[in-house]
């Protein structure tokens, strides 16, 4: 008997919400990439790995290969490469973070939670703009990370350059995983998943200038790093942080206007053909 | 009034050398309940993911609540629950998680980043509902450390804590103990006494299709027979004797079956 008036109040609760004025379809798909954007971060939070590679990564990427190759290859610059290289890595942490938090969209797929979400009454869209936004809350760890292993090389922002860095982050986080969502799209296993994610991050590493300066590269190396997203991400980023100093010049490549024209051009491409892929891969087996 | 309509629906995977479904049609009326029963690989997931949207078809028609499943998906989906034969839920995450992330989903709630910050309705009907599917110990810790009995438990909360009128259960109690099975079936009964919902089962307990009101065997991708159960144990007892039936469904069904497979 309690049981049964148990029920019939859940079930008038129940229907209560279920009937009662729906939000507008914008509300319910801000709330959605809100949702997902929540459920990426607490996933992140509870997983003892990805912790430890936030935090071991920039060890590795800012104090290693960034502190080797500034004591080694930062003479004749005309600029100081520790400062060149925190930026660079800053982003570039970004980018990778992003990218890889997206790769989790196979993960979903294989354990089957893609079925709750793709069986919802929402967009695409807000699912695959919910999981990069999520993925950028792990990328924003990183890429503090990197700034403190930078502060105990020397290497220090002023608060401003942080404010520009951390304002321009969510459109950089959103390209990289907009370009991320093309392969994985198309790809149904992890280990595909991880194999595309380096081979995505590698050369965008070295050819879009995070860590080796590339004004003066030419010929086929030229032309890789001017399709490279990040590399106008990166442009961006460090005519936040030289505005106003003397090596401007020699750092900032193109017009901040063109690296952000570029940066959500790629953006939106990429996020829209990712999506399709996406959608289609998964309705159409 | 019709709720399912399926109408010589085709479909035949990538690569696949024959359809796995095959010109079949079917219709389910506002309110029933209706067993979509069949042995394995015999074509019901297929069907059942098609109608829930997730899959495209290669032909043929298919209409929920009215609406076309690839014309008007989004709706669709507004008007569906599903329960499937594999768990989709996150593992990472609490019971409660999953619940709220499902009911932000739906627009039922705005998702907030704690149970403690959540709306009092919210935080009532999920506490009740736990209760009654009897996951409340539970209801805070990883889905991980829980029992297959207890994920499905969860999985049937969050499937009708948005009261879908249609609900897909994909072998639903897999895994269910016996005072498991009955509670589920208890609150689905209770849920479509009070509300009407229309309930689409697939499942190999073929004692709960028992008391359905219409059961469909698809066979091969093909619609093999099509009747209410008790009509089904008269027509496949293959005794000339009117008014002689088969005790059980579940004996027309394997009858029936195993006719099949002579005769092929």
């Amino acid at each position: 008997m309690e049981t049964a008036l148990n029920l019939t109040g859940n079930l008038a609760i129940a229907r209560q919400k279920a009937t009662a004025k729906k939000p507008s379809r914008f509300f319910r798909e801000a709330s959605t990439v809100w949702a997902i954007m929540c459920r990426e971060v607490s996933v992140a939070l509870k997983s003892p790995s990805t912790l430890a590679m936030s935090l071991i990564m920039p060890i590795v990427m800012m104090g290693m290969i960034g502190g080797n190759l500034t004591q080694n290859m930062a003479g004749g610059l005309g600029f100081d490469l520790g400062l060149f290289m925190l930026v660079g890595m800053m982003i570039n942490m970004l980018f990778t973070a992003t990218s890889q938090g997206v790769a989790t969209l196979v993960d979903d797929n294989e354990a089957n939670f893609s079925e709750e979400m793709l069986i919802a009454p929402v967009s695409r869209l807000s699912i695959v703009s919910g999981k990069i936004l999520g993925s950028s809350a792990s990328a924003l760890a990183s890429m503090i990370g990197t700034l403190i292993v930078g502060a105990f090389m020397g290497i220090t922002l002023t608060l401003g350059q942080f404010a520009a860095i951390l304002a321009l982050s969510p459109l950089i986080c959103l390209s990289a995983g907009a370009l991320m969502m093309i392969p994985i799209g198309l790809i149904k296993n992890r280990k595909a998943a991880n194999m595309v994610s380096i081979i995505i991050a590698m050369p965008q590493m070295f050819l879009s200038g995070a860590i080796i300066p590339i004004g003066n590269s030419t010929g086929i190396l030229k032309v890789i790093s001017r399709i490279m997203p990040m590399t106008y991400s990166l442009d961006l980023a460090r005519a936040a942080v030289y505005n106003g100093m003397p090596e401007y010049g020699a750092v900032v490549m193109f017009n901040p206007a063109v690296s952000i024209a570029a940066t959500v051009a790629i953006t939106v491409a990429c996020l829209t053909v990712g999506t399709f892929f996406y959608a289609r891969s998964e309705k159409n087996r | 009034m019709k709720v399912i309509e399926v109408n010589e629906l085709v479909k035949q995977y990538k690569g696949a050398k024959s359809p796995s479904v095959d010109g079949v049609s079917f219709s389910v009326g506002k309110g029933e309940f209706f067993a979509f029963l069949g042995p394995n690989g015999a074509g019901k997931t297929t069907t059942i993911s098609i109608l829930t949207t997730t899959l495209s078809k290669t032909s043929g028609e298919v209409r929920i609540a009215g609406l076309d499943v690839e014309k008007n998906a989004r709706k669709v989906r507004e008007h569906i629950g599903i329960i499937s034969q594999k768990p989709s839920l996150d593992t990472a995450l609490t019971a409660e998680e999953n619940i709220r992330f499902h009911a932000a989903l739906y627009g039922l709630y705005g998702y907030r980043p704690t149970f403690a910050l959540m709306p009092k309705a919210y935080k009532e009907q999920v506490m009740q509902l736990a209760e009654i599917v009897g996951i409340k110990e539970a209801l805070f810790k990883p889905i991980k450390k829980q029992s297959g009995g207890m994920q499905r438990k969860l999985e049937i909360i969050r499937s009708l804590i948005h009261m879908p009128d249609v609900l897909f259960l994909d072998e639903p109690t897999q895994g269910l103990d016996a005072v498991s099975r009955r509670m589920l079936w208890d609150y689905i009964n209770e849920v479509r006494n009070t509300y009407g919902t229309t309930i689409f089962l697939t499942t190999h307990y073929i004692d709960e299709a028992e008391h359905v009101d219409k059961v469909c065997i698809i066979n091969r991708g093909k619609i093999a027979f099509c009747a209410s159960p008790d009509e089904m144990k008269r027509q496949i007892s293959y005794d000339p004797t009117p008014k002689v039936c088969l005790p059980s469904l579940e004996d027309a069904y394997v009858q029936f079956l195993n006719a099949e497979k002579e005769v092929s």
